[in-house]
């Protein structure tokens, strides 16, 4: 009895447990504004009058348009391949494969936790650490994405391929199918929709993977981004901004596009005929940078060697580096970061619910998602001390981009029958619209924000290193001291706390989800 | 209508797989240079731009400029032969010299012999004119910038001179001093107000001077550091068996040859901030090594 009148009780704070986090807001800003200074302010207040004077130089122009080349072509190659070799190696990891094939699924299992190592690296480290070893190759950028994206969407593939209905299966293997050619048949057609869905997902990612890479040098539109930003050069700085804001934006509309219209959802036909077209521009982008690029891509692939760690390389790592304050700021930086990023969306959509106010939150929040938080991180510390606020603060505003228009999103795609009960019966708007809406999408938004804090985590290796904060800042530093033994480390405790954060992530995403089954599929599939 | 926009989408996607399987195109042996990027890449650009047309017509070999946007990558960069022939500072050189078993010091300009950091501060700070090295003390509590995290003009050394006045870098405002990038951002970021106060290059610095793109009312400087051996062109090992015997000899004479009677060349000279090219010794930056073991730069 005791335990059912808790169950009821948390059922009803749901809603309110996704307003909760954003508590953090509250330490990260009094930690802004203690630091902040005069001089910042005007920095800051030139860097937003600078938005609407872009600067218009020719050259400047060319220059953004050079950069927002190479960042799609990176974008568009690694996310290719990865969804590529991702497919392959979802089918190569699922337990329905191997059981298919030789009856047993622990090969599956052990196949999958090796590949949650590469996923659990950030594609950024993993950059820095290719470029070491191929050095300046427009490929590092390329496989840095691949590597940790084939991991992601493998998982992803195998999850849905075991999440399946497998009576076709089975039914096409006792009629005597052979295994491969049974497994295909039964599950392609169940799987397509997921892979389009997800696929689309994955490209707006790639394209902001490859911008990030670019803001630490490894070309694109991201080094435009950073040049500018490190000079002040604030109007050049927006002329790149807006073009990648551009670009980003007919990516998001055209995957939204495409996959309503794989969903057979009804769309105006103008919508779909555009999105074929950025993508067909897109694609010879890619291929005219691909001839140019090409004695360069090419050329000289040929490894070069690092250091390998010694056992009393690593032991004197191990002693020189503060790893409990590292590893603390680390999970520091994530929490507040999340905390901002999970709260902050259904607080100010619960504060101003009316439909302008949306269309203006949701325009805030493409820009968001639009600057790295690397360079956020720099702006905010040309304006306010170096701290781990900076840090989290520039994660958690990019972070809340990506949640608020998910939160938007699936608030519009159901129904209003609840809301409009509430909203008869008398409650005012806010309240008819924290119990109509929100509490609808609660459970599956709170499984999602499990997901993103776990990548929030891999994300504090981004702005640590700008940001002078925990384990992210020390590899910036050990890598340009080439001191690799504590390169290792770092990577090492790094990949330990991601995976440690994805065990917790999951058993939490699965308290949320208990109920919610149905509510979850769009969520879920976004991991 | 959908079945022929999917077969564009294939097609293109064929062409573009189609530009992956053609081959290179091999020529003759080009002349990588480059430099670390301290300093705007406008300026950059033009500089190497120059000196790339000036050596190809003095060696009679291709030269092309390699950009790169970080230290440690101009580090990295030449350890895995991407560039041949890099403008290093002190502390990268012998980084790369590290890392590069048999690279050569080709040559130095006449004031890196006797190189000297600035330390500069924004007027509004009141930070005052610093007259001995103790003095430094008075940055304690400041909002402090250093340029790039390898600069050994912009962090090495006047970290270096920090911790001879019994200073820690933790002491700053905020546990930790900045990291600009380089030394053009350093001076952006001092006399915007964003940091009080920051060390720099102090050729960059009075560059700036010259060129008047300092505001004298907002910025000023506040000590110059004692002296120490800096930037240096260090070349691969391997020169002289892919351009030709005596190749190094001649890339080292091409460099120490120029002179302001040639206009090119005083042009390049200029935008180095030199008078001329000088031969340079590997045991100048002997110091330079020991202090970058110190503060942890070198393993």
């Amino acid at each position: 009895m005791a335990l059912q009148r808790r169950m009821i009780r948390l059922r009803i704070a749901t809603p309110l447990l996704t307003i909760i986090p954003g508590l953090a807001l509250i330490p990260v800003c009094i930690g802004l504004i203690k630091g902040i200074h005069i001089g910042g302010i005007y920095i800051i207040f030139d860097f937003i009058k600078a938005s609407i004077s872009p600067s218009l130089e020719t050259e400047v122009i060319v220059n953004s348009l050079k950069g927002i080349q190479v960042t799609i072509s990176i974008a568009i190659l690694s996310w290719l391949i990865s969804t590529i070799i991702g497919v392959i190696l979802g089918f190569a990891t699922s337990n329905i494969f191997w059981s298919t094939f030789s009856g047993v699924s622990w090969i599956a299992i052990i196949l999958r936790r090796l590949l949650s190592i590469l996923r659990s690296i950030h594609e950024l480290v993993w950059g820095l650490i290719l470029q070491s070893l191929l050095g300046l190759n427009p490929l590092v950028a390329i496989i840095a994405i691949i590597i940790p994206y084939s991991a992601l969407v493998s998982r992803v593939i195998s999850d849905q391929l075991d999440a399946l209905n497998h009576d076709a299966l089975k039914a096409l293997r006792n009629i005597g199918s052979g295994p491969l050619s049974a497994l295909t048949t039964a599950t392609t057609p169940q799987i397509f929709p997921v892979m389009t869905s997800y696929g689309g997902y994955r490209f707006e990612c790639a394209l902001r993977g490859a911008t990030l890479l670019g803001v630490f040098g490894m070309g694109g539109i991201g080094t435009e981004l950073q040049l500018t930003l490190q000079s002040l050069q604030f109007r050049e700085m927006w002329t790149s901004l807006w073009i990648l804001g551009a670009t980003m934006l007919a990516a998001e509309k055209s995957i939204k596009y495409l996959r309503l219209h794989n969903h057979s959802i009804k769309q105006n036909k103008k919508g779909i005929n555009l999105a074929y077209i950025f993508i067909v521009a897109l694609l010879s982008i890619c291929l005219k940078w691909i001839l140019e690029t090409k004695s360069d891509l090419f050329s000289s692939i040929n490894l070069h060697q690092i250091d390998l760690p010694t056992i009393e390389g690593l032991n004197i790592a191990l002693n020189s580096l503060n790893w409990l304050s590292l590893i603390n700021s680390t999970l520091i930086t994530t929490f507040l970061a999340a905390g901002i990023a999970i709260g902050t969306p259904p607080l100010l959509i619960m504060l101003m619910p009316s439909k302008r106010c949306l269309e203006i939150q949701s325009f805030f929040w493409a820009i968001l998602r639009l600057i790295p938080p690397p360079l956020t991180a720099l702006l905010l510390m040309m304006s306010t001390s170096p701290s781990i606020f900076v840090a989290a603060f520039a994660l958690g505003l990019h972070n809340i981009g990506i949640m608020g228009r998910l939160l938007k999103e699936s608030v519009e795609s159901q129904k209003d029958n609840i809301f409009n009960a509430i909203h008869t019966v008398g409650a005012g708007e806010r309240v008819s619209w924290l119990y109509g809406r929100l509490s609808a999408q609660s459970s599956s938004y709170l499984a999602y924000s499990a997901y993103r804090t776990d990548v929030l985590l891999r994300e504090t290796s981004v702005v640590g290193v700008v940001g002078g904060v925990g384990l992210g800042w020390q590899l910036q530093e050990s890598l340009s001291s080439f001191a690799w033994s504590e390169v290792y480390l770092i990577i090492f405790v790094f990949t330990i706390l991601t995976m440690l954060g994805e065990a917790f992530n999951e058993q939490s995403r699965k308290i949320w989800l208990r109920s919610e089954d149905k509510q979850s599929s769009k969520f879920s599939v976004q991991t | 209508m959908f079945f022929r926009n999917r077969l564009l989408l294939v097609i293109s996607t064929l062409v573009s797989l189609l530009g992956l399987t053609t081959k290179p195109i091999f020529s003759q042996p080009t002349l990588k240079i480059g430099g670390i990027p301290d300093q705007y890449p406008e300026k950059l650009n033009r500089l190497y731009g120059l000196l790339s047309t000036e050596l190809g017509e003095a060696l009679n070999v291709s030269v092309r400029y390699v950009p790169v946007t970080n230290y440690p990558a101009t580090v990295t960069a030449f350890r895995t032969g991407s560039i041949d022939l890099v403008w290093f500072g002190g502390l990268t050189g012998v980084q790369a010299r590290m890392q590069r078993k048999g690279a050569r010091i080709i040559a130095q300009r006449d004031i890196d012999a006797k190189f000297h950091s600035v330390f500069i501060a924004n007027k509004s700070s009141n930070i005052p004119v610093i007259k001995n090295i103790n003095e430094l003390n008075v940055l304690k509590g400041r909002r402090f910038t250093f340029g790039s995290e390898s600069s050994t003009s912009g962090r090495l050394m006047p970290q270096y001179y920090i911790q001879e006045a019994g200073l820690k870098i933790s002491d700053f405002n905020g546990g930790m001093p900045g990291f600009s990038g380089s030394h053009d951002a350093t001076i952006a970021l001092v006399q915007s107000g964003s940091f009080e106060a920051g060390a720099l290059n102090e050729q960059v610095w009075k560059d700036n001077l010259k060129t008047g793109r300092i505001n004298y009312s907002r910025v000023k400087s506040i000590w110059r550091t004692p002296p120490y051996a800096d930037y240096h062109w260090l070349a691969q090992p391997d020169l002289d068996t892919r351009f030709g015997k005596g190749f190094t000899k001649r890339l080292q004479s091409a460099l120490l040859g120029m002179n302001n009677n040639s206009k090119s060349q005083a042009k390049i000279l200029k935008l180095f901030g030199a008078k001329k090219f000088i031969p340079a010794k590997v045991t100048q930056y002997n110091e330079i090594e020991r202090i970058g073991r110190q503060i942890g730069k070198i393993r």
